[in-house]
C-alpha cells in the first residue's frame, strides 16, 4: 500500500530522482549522517519506496519512530514511514524499483495463456502490459502518469478477475506441487517394492533349492529327473510372474504418467471458462401436445371399430392410438389460422401473391374449359 | 403443417388424354397436399397448363405458374455434378444472389415405368419434405422443373458425407459413447419428428443420414415414406432396406405402425455401436435367419398372432429370445442404460416395442456421459461431398450395390464380411 502514490505529481518527483540514485554499494557512507562503515560495523542501509533514497537503520529510527516524517534528502518532500523502509534487494536502487513496479503490474495483469483463445493474443496482451510497464518504469511524466492511470482503473475495473486468476494461479502451482509430490511418492513405492521382490525372489531360490536337495535325498532312484523337470516347471512359473509382474508395473507406469497428463488437461480445461449449456433435451426443445384438444385413452370411431380386434392390424403392430391422435389433429388442423396474420403462406410466397396466382388459375381454367 | 385448401384447384386434374407437360410447374404455388391422401399424387399429377395446342408454346406467352417456376429455377445455379444414377442426378448449386449459400439439386429423371406422370417416390420425397421442417431433417428449399420436364429439388448441402462413412472408416474415424449417443438422439428426434406428424419415413438407415457442416445428423430421403395409414387400408410390406427390415415386414404384414421405423432406429443404434451392420441378411429368408438366432424366434408366446401372418417362416430350431444380459457383452460400450434402450428397441412383437416418444423420455439420455456438442463430433472431411451425391441419386430401399447401376459401389459395403455363414 505504501508504494501507492497519492498523486501523479507527487509519483514523477519520485521517479525523477530515482533516475539519479546513488549505488550504495560504492560507498559505505550514509549520505544524512555521513557516517561510515569504519565506525559501524552493522550499519544496514535501508530504503523506502516511496522514494528509494538510502539512509542507515540509524538514521530510519533516529528519524521516524516518532512517527511520519520527511525524507531527510534535499528537494525531496516525500513523508515516509518507518514501516515502509526495508533493505534492497539489489544493488542498483534503479534495478529494485523496476522489479517493485513489474511485481506490481504483475498481480494485476495476471491472465495466463490459458486464458486465450490463440496464442497471439496472448502475446498481443503480453506486449501491452510490457509496453505499460516501460512506461512506468522509464517514459516520461507524461506517459507515467497516463500508464499509473491505466493501471489503477484497471485493477478497479477488473478486481474479480484479478482475484480469481489469482487463485487459479495459486490452484495450479498448488497442484503442479501436489503431483510432484505424488510422482515422488511413486518412484519411492516402486523401488521398495522392486527390492521386496528381490527379497522375496532370493528367499523362494533358497527355499525350492533346500526342497530339491531334500527331496533328492529322501526319494528314490530315478525321481532326480522328476524333480528337475518340477524345478523348471516352478522356474517357468516364476518367470511368468515376474513377467506378470513387470507388466503390472509398466501398465502401472504409463497409467501414471497418463494420470499426470490428464490431470494437466484437466487443469486447463478448469481454467476455461465453463460453457453455459443446461441438461440434455433429448426432445431439442419441441413439444407437440396439442394445446386445443386433449387425447384421451378411449377414443374411437365406429367405422373403426371392426379393425380393433382385427388380427392383421393387431400383430403387425398397427397403432390405433396413432390412429385417432391424427384423425383429432386433422379435426382440428387449421383452426386457429387467420390468413390476415399469416405473414407468409407456404413457403416464401406473401398471401398477395398467392391470390393473383389462383387468379391467374382461374383465368386461364376459364380459357380452357372453352377448348 | 397447415393443410391449406386455398390454392388446391378444383379443375380437371387428370387430363389423361394430352401428354404430360410439366411435372414440377406447380410446385411453388406450395399447394399442400392434405395428409390423409395416403401416397397418391393426385395433387401433384401434371396439369397441362399450356395453351390449346399442347405444349410447346413458346416462352413468350408464359402463365402465371410457368412465371413462377421460371423465378424459382432462376434463384439457384446448377454446379458441377456431384452423382449420377438412374433415378436421379445430383448437382452442387448455389444461390444466384449469394455464391456462398451452396445447395444440393436432385434432378429427378423422367423414368421409363412412369411416363404419365412422377415416380411415386420423387412424389413422395416432395410431398413430406414439403412439410416437415425440423432441425434433423433434411430442408428442402425449393423445386422447379426445368425445360425437360424434369423435376428439380433444391435440397440444403450436407457436405459431411453420411453415417455409415464414419461407421465403416474404422481406422480414421474414432468415436465414443458420447458420440453415439448424440447421432442417436439426433437421428431419434427426426424420427420422433416424422411420427408426431404422422408421416412413416420406411427407410432409415446410415445411408440416409446425411452430416450437415455443423455435424448436425438430418435425415434424408423420403422416397418411400407416407402417412399413417387409415385403419382397413393395406400398405406394402415391402420397403425399408433389408438389413433394416423389421419382423412384421419380413413376414408381410400389411397393417403397421410407426413400430417399424423404431426397428430401424435399433439397427442404426446396434451398427454405430458395433461398427458393421448387425444383421445383414443377403435374402430375405436369411434376414429372418438372423433375426431369430441373434435376437430370438418369433413365437406365438412373445407376439401372440405371428404365425398367422402371411409370410411367416422360421427356422426350426426355436432360439429364445435373449435376455439384456446377452447384449452387454457386445453392446455394452453404451452402457447399461442404453443395452437397455436397445433392446427395447428390437422386441419383436411390434406392439412391445418402444415407440420413437418413448425412446426419447429413456433414461439413457440423462445419464453419463453426456452427448457430445455436435460442433465437436468426429467427422471426415474427404469424399463427403460425392457421397452426399450418391445418397441422394440413390434408388430407395435398396442397398449400394444392389440395383442397376450399383455395381461398382457395392465392393466399399460390408458385402466382405461373411455374416451369411452366422445364419447356418
Amino acid at each position: 500500500m505504501s508504494r501507492r502514490a497519492p498523486g501523479g505529481g507527487a509519483r514523477s518527483s519520485a521517479a525523477s530522482t530515482a533516475s539519479a540514485l546513488p549505488a550504495i554499494s560504492t560507498e559505505d557512507m550514509c549520505p544524512v549522517c555521513k557516517t561510515i562503515r569504519y565506525l559501524n560495523k552493522d550499519m544496514e542501509f535501508l530504503i523506502n519506496p516511496e522514494c528509494y533514497h538510502s539512509m542507515c537503520s540509524n538514521c530510519v529510527n533516529r528519524l521516524f519512530n516518532d512517527g511520519p516524517n520527511q525524507c531527510p534528502y534535499a528537494g525531496c518532500h516525500r513523508t515516509l514511514r518507518r514501516k515502509g523502509f526495508r533493505s534492497a534487494f539489489f544493488g542498483d536502487l534503479s534495478v529494485e524499483r523496476e522489479v517493485d513496479i513489474r511485481r506490481r503490474v504483475a498481480a494485476v495483469f495476471n491472465q495466463a495463456e490459458d486464458d486465450f483463445e490463440t496464442l497471439a493474443d496472448y502475446n498481443d496482451y503480453l506486449l501491452k502490459v510490457e509496453d505499460l510497464t516501460f512506461d512506468l518504469v522509464s517514459g516520461g511524466d507524461a506517459r507515467r502518469r497516463a500508464a499509473e492511470a491505466t493501471l489503477q482503473q484497471w485493477e478497479a475495473e477488473h478486481k474479480a478477475d484479478i482475484e480469481r486468476n489469482r487463485k487459479a494461479g495459486k490452484e495450479a502451482d498448488e497442484q503442479s506441487r501436489r503431483r510432484l509430490a505424488a510422482e515422488r511418492e511413486a518412484a519411492r513405492q516402486r523401488r521398495v517394492d522392486a527390492l521386496r521382490e528381490a527379497e522375496e525372489e532370493k528367499l523362494e531360490r533358497l527355499r525350492t533349492r533346500e526342497a530339491e536337495l531334500d527331496s533328492l535325498a529322501q526319494g528314490e532312484a530315478g525321481t532326480a529327473q522328476r524333480v528337475q523337470l518340477k524345478r523348471r516347471g516352478q522356474a517357468a512359473a516364476h518367470r511368468a510372474v515376474d513377467a506378470a509382474v513387470s507388466a503390472a508395473a509398466g501398465g502401472n507406469a504409463t497409467s501414471d504418467t497418463a494420470l499426470g497428463f490428464m490431470s494437466i488437461r484437466g487443469l486447463k480445461e478448469k481454467k476455461k471458462p465453463p460453457a453455459p449449456e443446461g441438461p440434455y433435451d433429448p426432445f431439442g426443445g419441441l413439444d407437440f401436445v396439442p394445446s386445443r384438444y386433449k387425447m384421451h385413452a378411449g377414443l374411437t370411431h365406429p367405422a373403426i371399430e371392426k379393425y380393433r380386434a382385427d388380427p392383421a392390424h393387431i400383430t403387425g403392430g398397427y397403432s390405433f392410438a396413432e390412429y385417432t391422435a391424427r384423425a383429432m389433429f386433422e379435426a382440428f388442423a387449421g383452426l386457429g389460422v387467420f390468413i390476415e396474420d399469416e405473414k407468409e403462406v407456404g413457403i416464401g410466397l406473401s398471401a398477395g401473391e398467392v391470390a393473383t396466382i389462383s387468379a391467374g388459375i382461374a383465368a386461364v381454367g376459364d380459357k380452357m374449359e372453352l377448348d | 403443417m397447415a393443410v391449406s385448401p386455398l390454392v388446391a384447384p378444383t379443375i380437371d386434374m387428370l387430363p389423361s388424354s394430352r401428354p404430360a407437360s410439366s411435372p414440377g410447374k406447380r410446385l411453388p404455388t406450395s399447394t399442400v397436399p392434405s395428409s390423409n391422401d395416403n401416397g397418391t399424387p393426385r395433387l401433384l399429377l401434371p396439369g397441362n397448363r399450356l395453351g390449346p395446342d399442347g405444349g410447346a408454346t413458346p416462352a413468350v406467352t408464359l402463365d402465371p405458374i410457368e412465371q413462377l417456376n421460371e423465378d424459382e429455377k432462376r434463384k439457384y445455379v446448377k454446379g458441377k455434378k456431384l452423382g449420377e444414377g438412374t433415378y436421379a442426378n445430383v448437382y452442387l448449386g448455389h444461390a444466384r444472389h449469394d455464391p456462398s449459400v451452396l445447395v444440393a439439386i436432385k434432378k429427378i429423371k423422367v423414368q421409363q415405368q412412369y411416363q404419365d406422370g412422377m415416380a411415386p417416390d420423387a412424389v413422395r420425397e416432395l410431398k413430406y419434405l414439403r412439410e416437415l421442417h425440423h432441425p434433423n431433417i433434411i430442408s428442402l428449399l425449393s423445386v422447379f422443373s426445368s425445360k425437360d420436364q424434369n423435376l428439380n429439388l433444391v435440397l440444403e448441402y450436407l457436405p459431411l458425407g453420411d453415417l455409415e462413412m464414419l461407421i465403416r472408416d474404422v481406422d480414421r474415424v474414432r468415436y465414443g459413447a458420447g458420440d453415439i449417443k448424440a447421432w442417436m438422439g439426433m437421428l431419434t428426434r427426426a424420427v420422433w419428428f416424422c411420427h408426431d406428424n404422422f408421416v412413416l419415413h420406411r427407410d432409415i438407415k446410415p445411408n440416409n443420414l446425411l452430416i450437415a457442416a455443423d455435424g448436425e445428423v438430418k435425415l434424408a430421403d423420403f422416397g418411400l415414406a407416407r402417412a399413417f395409414a387409415d385403419p382397413g387400408r393395406r400398405m406394402t410390406a415391402n420397403v425399408i432396406t433389408r438389413w433394416y427390415r423389421p419382423p412384421e415386414l419380413l413376414f408381410g404384414a400389411r397393417h403397421y405402425g410407426g413400430a417399424v421405423d423404431v426397428w430401424s432406429v435399433g439397427m442404426v443404434f446396434a451398427e454405430l455401436i458395433i461398427r458393421a451392420p448387425y444383421l445383414a441378411g443377403n435374402t430375405e429368408v436369411e434376414q429372418i435367419a438372423l433375426i431369430c438366432k441373434q435376437i430370438g424366434t418369433p413365437t406365438e408366446d412373445n407376439w401372440p398372432g405371428v404365425t398367422h401372418l402371411r409370410e411367416y417362416t422360421v427356422p426350426s430350431d426355436v432360439v429364445p429370445v435373449w435376455g439384456k444380459d446377452a447384449y452387454m457383452g457386445r453392446f455394452g460400450a453404451v452402457g447399461a442404460d442404453g443395452v437397455d434402450l436397445l433392446v427395447r428397441t428390437v422386441a419383436l412383437d411390434p406392439k412391445k416395442r418402444i415407440t420413437a416418444r418413448e425412446m426419447l423420455e429413456h433414461r439413457w439420455w440423462r445419464t453419463d456421459p453426456k452427448p457430445t456438442p455436435k460442433e465437436e463430433l468426429p467427422r471426415k472431411s474427404a469424399g463427403g461431398e460425392e457421397k452426399m451425391g450418391a445418397d441422394l441419386k440413390r434408388r430407395n430401399g435398396l442397398l449400394d450395390g444392389e440395383g442397376s447401376n450399383g455395381v461398382q459401389r457395392g465392393a466399399k459395403v460390408a458385402r466382405k464380411l461373411d455374416f451369411g455363414a452366422l445364419a447356418k
